[in-house]
């Protein structure tokens, strides 16, 4: 097992490597410099050389890069070109938000997903198999932006149960000491903080998890329906086990397989649905963060957030692999 | 499948027939495949005759400017905007941008992708191994934050866009026809044409890709529904086509977001213009899945 | 009364519209230590059989008609939860394919003890103590040592020895062996038959061994049933039906599998045609179609079971034909000497190499 994810881990220095020199590729061939973005469209030739030489932009591209990679090794992201703050630092505050909230996502996707993909396949074709994968096929058909403005709608502006903007309440005094805020709610022993957090939380947790959720039932329900049928199952059936051990431990544990990896495939999905569901409900994350960058062009951040949304997505990836390799002994004793 | 199934399938005996005319007769008994080629039908309809449907054109101004724009009535069915423009009909105007973008988006990932994939799995080797890392690179970006970054790369236009769209989809498509090929390769059928002689680049045309096709159909299909929600998504953060005039349905949306407290409808028209057109093509793509692959009927 | 009694069993498989008449009304019966062979081609409802005693059939078959009595009780009309109590405990199958029939991602000890521990009620060291002895038992070198590997660390023969520790792990009454060496080399085949017919002997285990090969049931059953179209079309002693088959399907079956101890040089002879379509009851001879002897009788009415020569009890020889396959052809075909030559042909099942 532990040679297993020391070889995963060994494989991944190559593809970290090529998306530092794609990112940074990338930075360097956007249009209009960052010279251009501080100064303005009429700067004078000398200013913006001074900037460029003053952020080593003038060197030559590979003694850039060198640099770059170096700065980026002792998690220097370089500093936001417009707020002259780390980038790093800024990243701090914002990625507890987007973990958080995608983190949340994730989870009602995957405890509701799994239950519903697994009732449908054991009452095949019944009322509740075809509704489920009706339902599902409509949820995918949701751009993430307008299922949140519509929850928003509903039961923010016309129920008013829900807050509609933020993390929250501004009149709410809460120290930040990780900047997750449930955890900060629970470090300082405030419950009705708490209670607030989760109902900032809950409509842009739902309305990014409802996507994840409809694949995750669909696939959740493929594969049951094959696990099913194996002769394994029916090997347990013939030795007179319970429904309830055959469900659990025959077939459940079997059907999560393939599960576990389209959960791992659902996170760039969900990153990127977050800058969405950020936007609409004005979430301080990584997100609506970047969006500013762009509109800024402040490449030091717009760099900080695609390495660490590409780094999270091969982050995940490599913990899906080795909870698949735990779930599947045939990966773990290759 | 159990020895009871096997004995009992082998019992009833069906009609031998060919594997497309089979997937055929697959996709003419599911009703989900209907449902789709209606919807689809229906917006391809809106799309090519949207000046002899829609009651006004999409920069046409038939009521006032307001703060507050009616809702829908029975003069205007979808209500107006705040410029006094008709809902309905720019949504019908819109269908031509949203077809647009996910046939053209879909065709240049398509094409890049089966190019690519095609010297992948024929050539194998080296250049295999350099392409793959690459698509394997460009997977580990989501790819809606590809094209994001790829249109603040190549500025707003509508082409730009399309392209982008169709570039987060090249390595699924690189992947898939480098997969079939590797599998059809080594068919027996591949492998008997090869062993009287014929040419590479003939085995490849005449024998390997018609086999592989089917596969690529179906992601075709799924990716267009990917593109129409993606480029709503890029007009919905501000990074959709410049053309202030242009009646595209996430764009729409999007310059509304702000009005659905008193103004829902200029949300959720475009909003379901979206949804439906998406539906129809993952209603079809599925189908069609299912039908090539009987085994994921699941 | 027997400890097992089936009495005209039918099953029945619905799928897009279509019904299947996979097994159309069977009977026997079982005595505690009786070894029986179920022989017919694939299709035929062998196996469909099995699952139907113990309700286990896939979610398109059905049980319409007929009695299984087990020590009583109809496990046909049982409630779930006690017929649940009954299956692995009373009554344990072993299956076809090793390598599909145990659980990939469960350890090869948490599938032996599981059995142990709802039947049983033994804590988790009992259970594991006693799989490691089932291991030993079916002899798996190392057995303590294998119960943490998992199934594909097994080859194929060891993972059916695993199969039938498992059947046998709560001591069984009855156990269903289907297909038990069809997926295996020919010389693991003659081991797994070997240990068998070992633990048969041992525990006192009434055995069903279901298969397509006549080879197989020669050196384990006592007696035999051959199966045609969900029905038995013969039925008797193993060493009688070998020395003097009576059905031509039976016949058919002998001489298409070669013989090493044919009374003269034999050709091998497959049975023409294709198996019936079952999406009809039958009414007539479901043989008849690939017959020599049929005649018009056997194209419209019914063969049922009927005793030859007086026999009865184990001794019964049934056929279910309307036109046996006269001696002289038997003679013909191989199966049997001439009669001049004496009458040594019984017991020949017995001699045969397994």
């Amino acid at each position: 097992m532990l040679r297993y994810v020391a070889k995963r881990l060994l494989l991944l220095v190559p593809v970290l490597i090529g998306l530092s020199i794609l990112v940074f590729a990338y930075v360097r061939a956007l249009p209009g410099g960052p010279a251009i973005a501080l100064l303005g469209e009429r700067a004078t030739q000398e200013s913006v050389e001074a900037i460029n030489r003053e952020l080593g932009l003038d060197q030559p591209i590979f003694v850039q890069y060198l640099r770059y990679a170096g700065n980026l090794i002792q998690g220097d992201f370089g500093s936001s070109v417009l707020s002259r703050r780390p980038v790093v630092e800024e990243l701090l505050e914002r990625f507890p938000a987007t973990v958080e909230l995608g983190f949340a996502a994730i989870l009602f996707a995957v405890l509701a997903g799994i239950p519903l993909g697994f009732v449908a396949a054991k009452r095949y074709q019944g009322v509740l198999d075809n509704t489920s994968l009706v339902a599902s096929l409509i949820g995918i058909s949701f751009p993430v932006f307008f299922l949140a403005l519509i929850m928003k709608y509903i039961f923010a502006v016309r129920l008013g149960w829900l807050p509609s903007i933020g993390r929250l309440d501004i009149t709410r005094s809460l120290e930040h000491p990780t900047n997750f805020y449930l955890l900060d709610a629970i470090i300082a022993g405030d419950g009705a903080a708490f209670v607030d957090v989760v109902a900032h939380l809950l409509m842009p947790a739902i309305a990014l998890g409802t996507i994840p959720l409809a694949i995750i039932a669909r696939i959740t329900r493929a594969a049951t329906l094959d696990v099913l049928s194996e002769d394994y199952v029916r090997t347990a059936r013939a030795k007179g086990l319970t429904t309830a051990v055959i469900d659990r431990r025959h077939i459940l544990k079997n059907s999560l397989l393939p599960v576990v990896t389209v959960i791992g495939l659902q996170t760039g999905l969900l990153l990127t649905g977050a800058i969405l569901t950020e936007t609409v409900f004005a979430w301080p994350g990584v997100g609506t963060w970047m969006l500013n960058a762009i509109n800024n062009r402040d490449y030091a951040v717009l760099q900080g957030g695609i390495v660490f949304f590409a780094f999270l997505v091969v982050v995940v990836n490599l913990l899906v692999d080795i909870s698949y390799a735990f779930l599947n002994p045939r990966i773990r004793y290759q | 499948m159990s020895i009871a199934e096997a004995e009992a399938s082998q019992l009833a005996v069906e009609q031998p027939s060919g594997l497309w005319s089979d997937a055929w007769r697959r996709v003419r008994r599911n009703p989900a495949a209907w449902v789709g080629a209606g919807l689809l039908l229906f917006f391809v309809i809106c799309a090519v005759f949207a000046p002899v449907i829609a009651p006004y054109g999409p920069q046409e101004s038939v009521g006032s400017l307001a703060a507050v724009p009616p809702g829908p009535s029975a003069e205007y069915p979808f209500g107006l905007d705040e410029q006094g423009r008709d809902v309905l009909s720019r949504i019908i105007y819109g269908a031509r941008l949203s077809l647009l973008v996910g046939v053209v988006s879909v065709a240049i990932g398509l094409s890049l992708g089966m190019v690519l994939g095609a010297i992948s799995g024929y050539f194998g080797g080296r250049v295999d191994g350099v392409i793959m890392r690459f698509m394997d690179l460009m997977l580990s970006i989501p790819g809606f934050l590809l094209a994001i970054g790829l249109v603040t790369l190549l500025g707003r236009g509508l082409f730009q866009i399309m392209f982008a769209i169709g570039i987060t989809t090249v390595p699924i498509f690189a992947r898939l026809l480098r997969g079939s090929i590797l599998a059809q390769r080594e068919a027996d059928y591949v492998l008997a044409a090869r062993s009287v002689g014929t040419p590479g680049l003939r085995l490849l045309t005449v024998h390997i890709l018609p086999n592989s096709i089917a596969p690529v159909i179906v992601q075709a299909t799924l990716a267009m529904a990917t593109a129409i929600i993606d480029v709503a998504g890029l007009s919905f953060l501000g990074l959709g086509p410049n053309d202030p005039g242009l009646p595209e349905w996430g764009k729409f949306l999007a310059e509304n977001a702000s009005r659905l407290q008193n103004s829902a409808h200029l949300v959720f028209f475009p909003g379901f213009a979206v949804v439906f057109s998406v539906l129809a093509f993952n209603l079809l793509g599925d189908a069609l899945r299912e039908a090539i692959d009987p085994k994921l009927r699941a | 009364m027997p400890l097992l009694e089936v009495r005209d069993l039918a099953v029945r498989f619905s799928t897009r519209g279509k019904t299947v008449y996979a097994v159309n009304g069977i009977s026997f019966d079982l005595d505690p230590g009786d070894t029986l062979g179920i022989v017919g081609e694939s299709g035929c409802g062998k196996s469909v059989s099995s699952l139907a005693m113990l309700g286990i059939l896939p979610p398109a078959g059905r049980v319409s008609g007929g009695q299984v009595t087990f020590d009583g009780e109809d496990l046909l009309t049982l409630p779930d939860e006690r017929l649940r109590h009954i299956r692995g405990n009373d009554i344990a199958m072993v299956f076809q394919d090793p390598m599909t029939s145990l659980n990939p991602v469960l350890t090869v000890g948490r599938q032996l003890t599981e059995a142990l521990r709802t039947h049983l009620d033994m804590d988790k060291k009992e259970a594991a103590a006693e799989a490691g002895s089932l291991l030993d038992r079916v002899g798996i070198p190392d057995a303590r040592q294998r119960l943490r590997d998992y199934p594909h660390q097994f080859s194929g023969g060891m993972r059916q020895r695993v199969g039938i520790a498992m059947a046998i792990s709560c001591q069984p009454k009855v156990l269903i062996a289907d297909e038990p060496t069809t997926a295996l080399d020919v010389t693991i085949q003659a081991q797994i038959l070997e240990l068998l017919r070992t633990l048969v002997r041992e525990e006192g285990m009434a055995l069903i061994l279901v298969t397509h090969d006549l080879g197989v049931v020669a050196g384990v059953c006592a007696r035999t049933h051959v199966m045609y179209a969900g029905r038995f079309v013969e039925t008797a002693p193993t060493a009688e039906l070998f020395a003097n088959p009576k059905h031509p399907y039976t016949v058919g079956l002998l001489k298409s599998v070669p013989r090493l101890d044919a009374v003269r040089k034999q050709r091998l002879d497959p049975i023409g045609g294709a198996p019936r379509d079952q999406t009809s009851e039958p009414t007539a001879c479901a043989f008849a179609p690939r017959c020599a002897y049929a005649t018009s009788e056997s194209w419209e009415q019914l063969p049922v079971l009927r005793e030859l020569d007086g026999a009865t009890g184990a001794a019964a020889h049934r056929v279910a034909c309307w036109n046996p396959v006269p001696e002289r052809d038997l003679v013909a075909a191989g199966i049997r000497r001439p009669p001049a030559e004496g009458q040594s042909s019984a017991g020949l099942g017995e001699e045969r190499p397994a």
